[in-house]
Order: C-alpha cells, then sequence, then structure tokens
C-alpha cells in the first residue's frame, strides 16, 4: 500500500507539485497521465525518495522519509525516463547492477541467472554481450527495465508487496514492445506487486491501468477508474486540445481520438 | 543432427557468459601480478651504478665471496638504502595515483577526470609547499607537533579542499557538468599555483632547490624514513577503495538511481573523495607532481576488462605501480649518470595518450 498525503514539492522556489494525494493498493497499475511540465515526474520523485518534500508518503505503513537507501531498494525500483552511460558497460553488466544492494527475492544463488531471464521478458534475448551505448535508445530503455525487474524480481517479498516505479516505460518503444512492457507491469501486478507508471499514451493507459491519476499544474486533476476520468471534458481542459472519448465493447474499455489542437 | 546438438550446446554456453568480463579480469589482474614481480625485479637490479640485487639476494643467502666483501658491502648499502626504498615508493605511489584517477572517474562519471587534470594535485602541492617554506615560521607549531607527518597531511588538506570545491561546483542535481568540472579544476588549479607561486617567491635558497625538483616529480629522495610516514596513509586509502567499488559501479548509472538502487550515496561520494585526497595528497608530498598515470592506467585497462569497479580498481593499482617503476627506470637510466625528473617522463608519455582518448571520443560521447 502506497499513501501519499498532501505532497508538495519546491525546485529552486517554485512550487512544482502542489498538495497531491495519491494512494494505492498492491495489485494495481496506477497510471499518472498529464501534459508535459505539470508535475508528474517530480511527483515520482518524492515518491522515489529523490526529492525533499512537504507532506507525508507511507510506503507498506512506514514513512519514506524515515527508510534507508537499502530498504526503500528492497521494497521498490524506479526505472528513470533514460539513462546514459560514460563508461562502456555490457549489457549484462548493467542489468546485473539491479541486484547490487537489495533483495531480488529468488532463492541464494539463483540471482546469478536473472539477467538473462530479465532480458528474456523484455524480449532482449542474446543482447548479453553487447554495449549498452551501441544500442538504440528503445533498447536501451529495455535494457534498464530488466535491471529493474532484477532488483525485485519477486513483486511480494516476506509477505510485503513491491513496486515498480515507471517513468515514461514506453515512450522510446515501438508498439510491440510498448505492449510487452505495459504487460509486464500487468503481470507484476497481478502476482500481487504494485506498479505506478507515468504515461503519454492515453489509449494504452485506458486498456493496461486500473487506476488514473491526473495531473494538471502541480496539482491532481482527476483520479479513479479509466471509465471514470476519461471523459470528453476533462481530458480536452487538462490537454487542451479537441478529443472524442468513445467506448469499447466488451468491457466498455474508453479510447480516445484526437481531433485537432484547440 | 550430432554436429548440430553441439553447436547448440557450444552456443548456449557461450550465451551463459556472454557480456560477462569477470574471468578475463581475473586473468588480467594475476598477468599484472607477475608483470609487477618483473617492474620490481628490474628496478632493484638496473640503476647508474652497477649493484647488483641478485649478488646481494646472493650473498644474503650463500655468504660473501671471498674477497669480495667489500663490493658486497657497497652493493648492499645500495640496493637496501637507496633502490629498494625507490623501487616501494615507486609502488606506492603508481597505485595511488592510478587508483585515485579511477575512483575519481567513476565518482565524476567520466573517463577524463583525473586528479592532475582538476587541480587537485595542485591543491596537494599548495599544502606541501605552504609547509616546506613556512614551516620554520608561521607554521612552526603545526610542523613541530607532527613532524614527519605534517608534509603529508598538510598535502592532504590541500587536496581535500579542492575536491570538495570542485564537486559543489561541478555537481548540480546529482549531475556532474564535465565541462564546468574542467574549467572549474582549471581556475582552481591555478589558483593554487598562484599562491603556491607567492610562497616560492617568499622561499630562500635552499628551499628553492628543494622545491625546484620536488615540483617536477621525482621519487629520487626515497628514504625508508619518507615510507614510514606516507606508506601507511597510502595503505589504508588504497584499502577502503575497494569497498568502494560496488558503490562506484550502480554511480554509473547516475546518482539518483545508485540510491534507488540500495546505495547510501552521500556516504559515497565523501568516503571516496576523502580517500583520493588522502592518497594524492600523500603521494604529491613525497613526490610532486607525476601527471597521467590516473587517466591513463584506468583507460587502458577499460579497454581490456571493461569498468567493473570491482576489478578496476585491484587491476589499477597493480598497472600503476609497474607503468611508475618503468617510467622511473627510465627517468634514472636515460641521461645516467644523470636523472630527469619522473614527472617529466610520465608526461612525455601521457599528454600526447590523453589527446588520443580526446580524439576517439569525439562525436561519440558528449564530453
Amino acid at each position: 500500500m502506497i499513501e501519499a498525503r498532501d505532497v508538495s514539492v519546491a525546485i529552486g522556489g517554485k512550487r512544482i507539485v502542489a498538495n497531491v494525494d495519491f494512494d494505492m493498493r498492491p495489485g494495481e497499475v496506477a497510471a499518472i497521465v498529464g501534459p508535459n511540465g505539470s508535475g508528474k515526474t517530480t511527483f515520482l520523485k518524492a515518491l522515489s525518495g529523490d526529492l525533499a518534500y512537504s507532506g507525508e508518503v507511507i510506503i507498506n505503513g512506514r514513512d519514506l522519509s524515515t527508510l534507508k537507501p537499502v530498504e526503500a531498494a528492497t521494497v521498490r525500483a524506479v526505472l528513470p525516463q533514460a539513462t546514459t552511460l560514460s563508461f562502456p558497460f555490457t549489457v549484462r553488466e548493467i542489468v546485473r547492477l539491479g541486484l547490487v544492494g537489495g533483495r531480488s527475492g529468488v532463492l541464494p544463488g539463483e540471482d546469478e541467472r536473472l539477467p538473462e531471464r530479465a532480458l528474456a521478458r523484455v524480449d532482449l534475448d542474446g543482447f548479453a554481450g553487447r554495449f549498452y551505448q551501441e544500442l538504440s535508445g528503445g533498447e536501451q530503455q529495455r535494457v534498464q527495465l530488466a535491471r529493474v525487474l532484477c532488483q525485485v524480481w519477486a513483486p511480494v517479498l516476506d509477505g510485503k508487496p513491491r513496486y515498480l516505479f515507471l517513468d515514461e516505460p514506453v515512450s522510446s518503444l515501438d508498439i510491440k514492445h510498448q505492449l510487452i512492457i505495459m504487460g509486464i507491469a500487468r503481470d507484476f501486478a497481478r502476482r500481487g506487486g504494485g506498479v505506478v507508471a507515468i504515461l503519454h499514451d492515453l489509449n494504452l493507459t485506458a486498456m493496461y491501468a486500473d487506476r488514473i491519476f491526473v495531473m494538471h499544474r502541480g496539482r491532481l486533476a482527476a483520479n479513479g477508474s479509466p471509465q471514470d476520468v476519461l471523459s470528453d471534458d476533462l481530458i480536452e481542459k487538462v490537454f487542451d486540445c479537441r478529443l472524442k472519448v468513445g467506448a469499447l465493447p466488451p468491457g466498455n474499455m474508453p479510447f480516445v481520438l484526437p481531433q485537432s489542437a484547440a | 543432427m550430432a554436429d548440430q546438438s553441439i553447436a547448440g550446446a557450444a552456443g548456449t554456453m557461450a550465451k551463459a557468459s556472454d557480456g560477462d568480463r569477470s574471468g578475463r579480469a581475473r586473468i588480467v589482474i594475476l598477468l599484472l601480478c607477475l608483470g609487477l614481480a618483473l617492474a620490481v625485479l628490474l628496478s632493484l637490479t638496473s640503476g647508474a651504478s652497477d649493484a647488483s640485487a641478485i649478488s646481494v639476494v646472493h650473498g644474503w643467502l650463500f655468504g660473501a665471496a671471498p674477497g669480495n666483501e667489500a663490493l658486497d658491502a657497497r652493493d648492499r648499502l645500495i640496493v637496501y638504502d637507496i633502490r629498494l626504498p625507490r623501487v616501494i615508493l615507486g609502488v606506492l605511489i603508481g597505485a595511488s595515483l592510478a587508483v585515485s584517477g579511477a575512483v575519481m572517474q567513476g565518482l565524476f562519471r567520466n573517463p577524463l577526470a583525473d586528479p592532475g587534470l582538476i587541480g587537485v594535485s595542485a591543491g596537494s602541492s599548495l599544502g606541501a609547499v605552504a609547509v616546506i617554506v613556512l614551516g620554520a615560521t608561521v607554521l612552526a607549531p603545526f610542523t613541530s607537533a607532527l613532524g614527519t607527518l605534517a608534509l603529508p597531511l598538510a598535502a592532504f588538506c590541500g587536496g581535500l579542499a579542492t575536491t570538495l570545491v570542485l564537486y559543489q561546483v561541478a555537481t548540480r542535481h546529482g549531475q556532474t557538468s564535465v565541462a564546468t568540472m574542467l574549467l572549474a579544476g582549471i581556475a582552481l588549479a591555478a589558483l593554487a599555483m598562484a599562491l603556491t607561486g607567492i610562497l616560492i617567491f617568499m622561499a630562500d635558497d635552499r628551499q628553492l632547490r628543494d622545491l625546484t625538483f620536488w615540483q617536477l616529480g621525482s621519487l629520487a629522495g626515497a628514504t625508508w624514513q619518507k615510507i614510514g610516514s606516507v606508506g601507511p596513509i597510502i595503505v589504508l586509502a588504497l584499502a577502503a577503495m575497494p569497498f568502494l567499488a560496488r558503490g562506484l559501479n550502480a554511480l554509473a548509472l547516475g546518482e539518483a538511481t545508485a540510491g534507488h538502487l540500495g546505495i547510501p550515496v552521500q556516504r559515497l561520494k565523501y568516503t571516496a573523495i576523502v580517500g583520493v585526497s588522502a592518497a594524492v595528497g600523500a603521494s604529491v608530498a613525497v613526490s610532486g607532481g607525476i601527471g597521467f598515470v590516473g587517466i591513463v592506467v584506468p583507460h587502458l585497462l577499460r579497454l581490456a576488462i571493461g569498468p567493473d569497479n570491482r576489478y578496476l580498481l585491484p587491476a589499477s593499482a597493480l598497472l600503476g605501480a609497474c607503468l611508475l617503476l618503468l617510467a622511473d627506470a627510465v627517468a634514472r637510466t636515460i641521461v645516467a649518470p644523470a636523472e630527469l625528473p619522473i614527472g617529466i617522463v610520465t608526461a612525455i608519455a601521457g599528454a600526447p595518450f590523453f589527446l588520443w582518448i580526446l580524439l576517439r571520443k569525439r562525436g561519440v560521447v558528449d564530453l
């Protein structure tokens, strides 16, 4: 369970996130959507413990600000938007860094095989020997996801749920890999973990998210199920453009069709 | 069919170790151990005098050859009191400079960071020169209280101050700007050198002679006493470095990500900064500014075994020690019976190498 109460973040005197309430249960995929500069990444950084915040963040019953780095690393793994390297690491060496601090949750001795399995999950079989710096942006993003998966391989550890924080995990991926990655997130939640993902594609969000948090100018504009949140009015107002929201049978899954900029 | 299954099995075996360079790293480290042993032997046996370490060892094991006692005594003196301390000092300083370079590069997340390039050595020099020039007057209480430790300690403080300022200036939001780092390093080095210049201006003739030779970098003054004063500092700093290796690996992904992986980043950074300042400070205090070891050694090794600091740091220590002994052998013999300051040898070999790295990286990595 993650509960954030009245979280605000200011950077250099400027308020980027203001009074956001957020909560999610294990088993859920929570999506954060919103226009560029609406404070999504900043909020996720506060949730990850990277930025000083006011308010309160409770993860599995413990105050985030009291967690040591290694304790935090055991309950959650974080995928940043993009990671560049200055040294020629191989893909395997990068993925194995996921095992450096926390506990993967597999039996001792099986850790050695995790990088291989994680790479297979993100559809990068046979990439272990390649140099990270020579991969495309989308491939690099999937390598990082494999690293993140190694860190919290078991979605539940010692009876407690663990979380994936993903900042735009699919923004540089082709459509097939977007679906694979969102499938991994869905599966992680199904097995008892929790996922918080910043997404831009509203249709992908509607397909995979249990709950959507809509951010607008640093504040929470709405939160609820895709059916509740994805309405013409709200989406048009927040994103400042003309959109049509429809529904697809059988589950009345919403879809969003852009019309034109307002 | 049989062929296919063999090929298949071989394929899976190759795959299981794809991208894993730890085996190769272990072999390289083993070879470097052998290389260091050879370099030590070479340094002990060569020099301006024809004294031979082998005859000393022979005499030590089997007694002096009859009629040769006087010669043996002379050889023993040269090997024990001149060459051996010099070799030990060379090993300590080579290892310390190379490991410091590797750690700084990990800390700044950039292969171009080097204590000599970014002003840390200049800061250490300032501290050391202050003790040499002002030791008998203004700093007399400091020097008399600390004795032989005063010089390395002052060099350590100078290096530490420079590194801390540099890190504060060049790092924002957990990202180190390399351009800022190099430029700030130039500014800090210039400032430290100007202050050093003032001190040199104040120095008397005897101090001046000491200073000039010391500034060019040399192992010539190696004595057992010097080893006693800086050896423990260097050994301690080097012993702490392997504990940083995993953290530095994670730091390659950025400070925030290292933190997410469970690394106590602040503690790691400060341990690294203090360790590097101590190692560089102690080295500068006895041997002056010996440049480029810290940048050339880790770079060569990354090409061979990759950037994993668990192997890079020990391998750097070994290769740094080897290269410095070889450079010292060149410095001692190339203009024998005079000798060239070793700083000149490492700069002549290292500066073109640095340019070569820049050329190779141009367009590939955003500097």
